[in-house]
């Protein structure tokens, strides 16, 4: 099992190497490192899958420790690495995934001068993802969650000489660094708690350390899950993810849809014992997962530009995961994030492909009928969209049936409303987005908010849009052979999940591992089973039928203006948060650096007129504000002496 | 005294024996010429010979029983050998990092080498303080060295100013120290550290106490006493103020470590919740001031009141948790704060110093490896893992939970949180492939093995914590 | 009230009026004669506190050899004794604040603390005892100090220095 922390090694090698001498090589060799060292990555996660599966399903887990790398009195965490089912399963995931992509990017990237930095950027995000999901405590997960952040800032921030794309990455850092706050503090509570952040040592030990329902278990779950809320974009933080699509759209489709922002779901999941012991937790857990689903549904409907409905339509699926865990099913929780790491990896490729074609346009209004000239990329995205629209027999439907009918079962049958209410508004926003790109004619763009965002590519300088006469074209083999991989990883996924005879495969692979979960009442009957099914089927088919009616056929229309100011809008929250929290921040930060500003000039313009004569350099010395930091210290002087006499 | 109490003090000997030896070598080698005309390495070698012979003379020694000596004056324990490093870390760092500046803006290697030394030799005679007079002593030796480094650009108005402004408020603070001294003897009757904890608790003690914090709060930058630093930080010569960012924090917090989780513990709630408002204030100003600044160095002091307040946590949760987490930081801090400095003393901007944020652009691919140095150091001070900044700051905090101080690490970790935005800005524009035309890169081998070194601390300190961890808590164990 | 009580509060209000000579006066040469009385009235104090070395040491040096160097440095200057130099500013209602509340918190320090009475003689500074001391129990701070001085011998000449 030592073996297993070669995974992130390698592409912590890839970095190393890409990052020091990658300015030196042919952009061959450089993306041959990248790849070679993600794909080594995927082979040795296989390698490991092989040995787990020889041993007996009870005895599936092993510790890796480096050594004692934190040890002061209370405080202990080795460095160490847990190999069981579940972090396995995730890193075949992630290095899976990212191997696709980062063949992808050879061809996404071939224009860019900067290809061997993108590379090793991406390479150090593999790598502190994959020990992200390996890693066997809080603290060791804390390093490749910080990791992953970092990573993810540098990346959004490639073209930082955009200025969106600059503001954007430091949006993202400053908005998910707010969540770690909790995530930091919950190590803390856990150490007290525990004395151990050990993942198996916590969830033998949460029975008996930690009373059912009690300040604890709920304050512990509650920390963690703010750190989530951080890197997952869930309600109220989502608002960095929308702008983190500057990135480069790979960069979208690795770290923004298929891996880092699932981190939080994963991280609820490793962490179940507790999460059991705190039910108010797992209830909030489900609320504001369900909440976010809808929310960014709708959302996503509304938005003009191709990759911000694809960030909405993540941070709404993320929702659905939460929603899973949220009611305590966590192995359908772990497969609605692998078929979604498919699918809308897919989407987002897809959507490079198209934005590769136009020269960098994102927004759909200057878009459509591309479905005659790129046939291959429309495919794809249909592919992706029927998933993501819950079709069958596509991945996306058994993974949202699953969260469905366990919402339903749980007894929280308001969530379930909610989530199929989602569930159809997802149907329409892909839908409406398939059409507006592949199907009607160009300018036929609904009448959405103004003002489109900078394109993504940076070579956009020529053209952009779709001009008439101009060759538009599928991209090169080397990005439409990552894209077919995952559309068949798309169809295929389903089954993971879902068999005659639930539970499915990947829920047999994590059973032992995961105690049972919250569920009320785990026997569904399979009429019930079907009925669910049929309901989310409908409502998916709805959706889209309804989005035929209104852009294609043009039998609907929605007149409300109302409804469409709110929804360009996404219900004003990042208006709020604009006023609330940014503002605020900015005028505290520039009040602070401008005080001394003041002090200085008002007290040389003071002293000008105090002095009148003597030499310049007189007056720059005694400038004054000496007597004013003089005096700063006496009044902290009285306040020292006043706190001793009177407290 | 005797053989037993020199050889207490022969790291400090040493370094004072190479103090005069830089000296004498800088008049020998100028002659009868006015002003210094050796800005070859010779000074530096002597120094760094200086201050391998103190590690050495450190090493030594046995890391046994507390020794006492000079009538009870001086103690080496633990505490004292943890300063010590952390104080020769500082001295070597700034010696092997300043050669090519020193050379570049013609400053007076000789005097430069010796007042480095001298000052090294204060901050640890303040580790190693056992009474009050010795460590009223310590500051000055420690900060009237740096008063002369801040004024040593002589051509430079700048300089000038700073040193006159340094001087004048470090007099100031120091008059309260004093004053504080003789305060606390009248109400004990004794000026020896280990009595203070039998003084009897009068109004008069306690006031005295207060104006201990200011001369020691001074030197460390801690808000309302940190107004000096930014001005003095930009105005003085780059390697002045990189060194005097660490040595003045080695010293001040051994200081404020003898002084209270040692010698008042009978105080230590009134002085714990003192200490916890001044380092909430800190932590709050220094975070965000440093917002604001496009200036390398300015942004470097305010982030060093910043660091300030972080360290007072372990000052004001006491005991061996606290006290423990204070001396692993000031390593820690030596080596990141060094690190980040001595990148940009490589730079250079149309002869002047580049001290402006944009002019650390390109530096990727004029000089990756100090840039990579660069980033790991902002990583490091931003406290993210896996670098040192982030055991630091989690031993910290830990000490404040332990001792029931949950908002003192809630501020420590929101301001944690807004510092990121700034360290990170510095390292991505380092990182980024844009090019500060003006901006010439000096690569010097001497400074490149500092560098190597400084970063090597930080990614140390950060990965295999475990000998400094159990080195910091044998020094501690004598605490209650 | 004893003739030492009334011989101190002589000196005190000597030391405390000159000083406020010192810190007021618009000439500076005038500030520079005014620190005389202000150290004979700390001079007068050590005396009565049976500091006779201490009190003789600070009559030579600080009444003596620092004032006539601080009159040395300012005729040196250059226009140094024609300098007016206002010596209050918009500080001053805060500077008074703060400094009459720094003085009743002192005094509200001194009176609410029980000043024990300790039994005993007083050590003596004589000479000899002082050098005693300084060679024995205090060496370090002794040896210490001289490193200090050497420091500011160092700054001053590193300041002073003639350009070449």
């Amino acid at each position: 099992m030592r073996a297993a922390i070669l995974i992130p090694l390698f592409p912590l090698a890839g970095w190393v190497v890409n990052g020091l001498l990658g300015d030196r090589w042919g952009r061959r060799a450089v993306a041959w490192v990248a790849c070679g060292t993600v794909v080594a990555a995927f082979a040795v996660s296989l390698a490991v899958l092989a040995r787990l599966l020889a041993l007996p399903p009870g005895a599936r887990s092993a510790a890796v420790v480096l050594y004692e790398w934190i040890g002061t009195g209370s405080v202990r965490a080795p460095l160490g690495l847990l190999v069981d089912p579940l972090s396995v399963a995730l890193a075949l995931v992630v290095s899976g995934v990212g191997a696709l992509i980062h063949i992808y990017s050879v061809g996404y990237m071939a224009g860019d001068e900067h290809i061997a930095r993108y590379f090793a950027y991406l390479n150090l995000f593999m790598a502190s993802m994959l020990w992200l999901v390996l890693a066997g405590n809080l603290v060791a997960m804390f390093i490749g969650w910080e990791g992953v952040g970092l990573c993810s800032y540098l990346l959004i921030a490639f073209w930082f000489t955009r200025p969106p794309a600059a503001a954007a990455g430091v949006k993202a850092f400053l908005v998910t660094r707010l969540g770690d706050v909790g995530f930091l503090l919950g190590i803390f509570l856990a150490f007290a708690v525990f004395g151990t952040t050990d993942f198996t040592a916590m969830a033998r030990a949460a029975g008996s350390r930690l009373p059912l329902g009690g300040p604890a278990a709920t304050a512990l779950a509650l920390l963690l899950f703010l750190g989530a809320t951080g890197k997952s974009a869930q309600l109220p933080l989502y608002v960095w993810l929308p702008d983190a699509m500057e990135g480069p759209t790979p960069v979208s489709a690795l770290i923004h849809a298929a891996t880092m922002v699932t981190a939080g779901v994963y991280m609820i999941v490793r962490m179940h014992a507790v999460y059991l012991r705190a039910p108010l937790a797992l209830d909030v857990v489900a609320i504001v997962g369900a909440a976010t689903a809808i929310f960014a549904a709708a959302a996503a409907l509304a938005e003009p530009d191709l990759k911000r409905v694809l960030a909405y339509s993540t941070i709404s699926q993320l929702g659905y995961m939460f929603l899973g865990v949220g009611v305590g099913a966590w192995s359908d929780g772990i497969f609605h994030l692998t078929s979604h790491a498919f699918f809308k990896a897919l989407l987002f490729l897809a959507a490079g492909a198209v934005m590769h074609a136009l020269g960098g346009e994102t927004d759909m209004r200057r878009m459509g009928g591309l479905a005659g000239r790129l046939p291959a990329t429309a495919g794809a995205f249909a592919v992706g969209a029927l998933a993501l629209a819950g079709i069958w027999p596509f991945a996306g439907f058994f993974s949202k049936e699953a969260i469905l009918s366990d919402a339903f079962r749980a007894g929280r049958v308001w969530l379930w409303a909610v989530a199929l209410a989602a569930a159809g508004l997802t149907a329409l926003y892909i839908a409406r987005a398939f059409a507006l790109v592949f199907v009607l004619p160009p300018g036929e763009g609904s009448a959405g908010p103004a003002g489109c965002r900078e394109g993504d590519a940076p070579r956009a300088a020529g053209h952009r849009g779709l001009a008439p006469g101009a060759e538009v074209a599928d991209p090169p083999p080397v990005m439409r052979w990552p894209m077919g991989a995952l559309a068949l990883l798309t169809l295929l996924g389903g089954a993971l999940g879902w068999s005659a005879a639930r539970p499915g495969v990947l829920a047999r692979w994590l059973g032992p591992l995961l105690a049972p979960g919250a569920l009320r009442s785990s026997e569904g009957t399979h009429g019930s089973e079907a009925a669910l099914a049929a309901a989310g089927l409908a409502v998916a088919v709805a959706g889209i039928v309804l989005v035929w009616l209104v852009y294609v056929r043009r039998a609907l229309r929605v007149r409300s203006q109302a409804v469409q100011t709110v929804l360009a809008h996404r219900f004003y929250v990042e208006d709020f948060y604009a006023a609330a929290v940014v503002a605020p921040v900015r005028a505290v930060a520039r009040w602070a650096g401008g005080f001394d500003r003041a002090v200085i000039d008002g007290a040389v313009v003071g002293l000008a007129r105090a002095i009148g004569g003597g030499g310049a350099v007189l007056r720059r010395l005694q400038s004054g504000y000496l007597r004013h930091y003089a005096a700063l210290a006496l009044v902290g002087v009285l306040a020292l002496l006043a706190y001793w006499m009177w407290r | 005294m005797t053989w037993a109490d020199l050889s207490l003090i022969a790291p400090e000997l040493a370094l004072a024996a190479a103090a005069c030896a830089a000296l004498l070598q800088d008049a020998w080698a100028t002659g009868p010429a006015l002003e210094s005309r050796s800005r070859g390495p010779a000074a530096a070698w002597i120094a760094l010979g200086g201050v391998c012979a103190a590690l050495l003379l450190l090493g030594v020694r046995p890391a046994g029983a507390a020794q006492v000596g000079f009538a009870g004056m001086y103690v080496r324990d633990g505490i004292t050998r943890v300063v010590d490093l952390a104080a020769l870390a500082a001295a070597g760092l700034g010696v092997m990092l300043s050669p090519p500046y020193l050379e570049r803006f013609r400053l007076p290697a000789g005097e430069y080498h010796a007042l480095l030394l001298l000052s090294t030799a204060g901050a640890m005679l303040m580790g190693a303080s056992r009474n009050l007079v010795l460590l009223f002593l310590g500051l000055e030796m420690l900060s009237f060295p740096l008063y002369v480094l801040a004024a040593l650009a002589r051509r430079s108005r700048r300089s000038q100013e700073a040193g006159l402004k340094y001087l004048l408020l470090g007099a100031f603070a120091t008059a309260f120290f004093v004053y504080g001294v003789a305060l606390v003897y009248g109400a004990s009757g004794t000026a020896d550290l280990s009595r203070l904890g039998r003084a009897p608790d009068v109004p008069l003690l306690h006031a005295g106490v207060a104006f201990l914090v200011i001369g020691l709060g001074f030197e460390a930058a801690l808000v309302p006493f940190h107004a000096w630093a930014p001005d003095v930080y930009e105005g003085a010569p780059m390697p002045a103020t990189a060194f005097m960012s660490v040595i003045a924090k080695v010293g001040a917090f051994a200081g404020l470590l003898r002084l209270f989780p040692q010698a008042l513990p009978q105080l230590a709630p009134a002085w714990g919740q003192m200490l916890a408002a001044i380092a909430v204030a800190t932590m709050i100003l220094g975070n965000l001031a440093a917002l604001a600044q496009s200036n390398v160095k300015r942004l470097l002091a305010y982030s060093g009141v910043a660091h300030a307040g972080y360290i007072l946590i372990g000052i004001a949760s006491g005991g061996p948790a606290g006290s423990s987490a204070v001396l692993y930081y000031l390593l820690v801090y030596v080596a990141m704060n060094l690190g980040a400095f001595g990148v940009l003393l490589l730079l250079e901007r149309r002869g002047e110093e580049a001290d402006r944020v944009e002019d650390l652009a390109g530096l990727l691919g004029r000089a990756p490896w100090a840039a990579v140095v660069l980033a790991a150091c902002m990583v490091s001070l931003a406290g993210l893992p896996p670098t040192a900044g982030f055991i630091a700051k989690l031993y910290l905090f830990r000490a404040a939970l332990q001792d029931h101080r949950v908002a003192l690490a809630l501020v420590g970790a929101l301001t944690s949180v807004v510092s990121v935005y700034y360290y990170l800005r510095v390292a991505s524009v380092a990182l980024s492939a844009g090019a500060a035309d003006a901006v010439a890169v000096r690569h010097s081998r001497f400074a490149g093995v500092g560098l190597a070194l400084a970063a090597a601390g930080v990614l140390w300190l950060g990965i295999v914590p475990g000998a400094i961890t159990a080195l910091v808590q044998q020094a501690v164990q004598a605490l209650r | 009230m004893s003739g030492e009580a009334i011989a101190f509060y002589v000196l005190a209000a000597v030391t405390l009026g000159s000083g406020v000579v010192v810190v007021t006066s618009p000439n500076v040469v005038h500030s520079a004669v005014a620190l005389v009385p202000t150290f004979l009235g700390v001079t007068g104090i050590y005396v009565l506190l049976s500091a006779e070395f201490v009190a003789v040491i600070q009559v030579l040096i600080y009444a003596g050899a620092i004032t006539v160097l601080i009159l040395f440095v300012i005729m040196l200057t250059e226009g140094g004794t024609g300098i007016r130099a206002r010596q209050r500013n918009e500080q001053g209602a805060i500077g008074a604040a703060v400094a009459a509340a720094m003085a009743g918190l002192l005094i509200a320090v001194a009176v609410r603390t029980p000043w024990a009475r300790l039994p005993g003689t007083l050590p003596t500074y004589t000479p000899g005892a002082i050098g005693q001391s300084f060679l024995g129990p205090n060496l370090l701070v002794f040896e210490g100090t001289s490193v200090v001085l050497l420091v500011s011998l160092v700054g001053a000449i590193v300041i002073a220095r003639k350009e070449e």
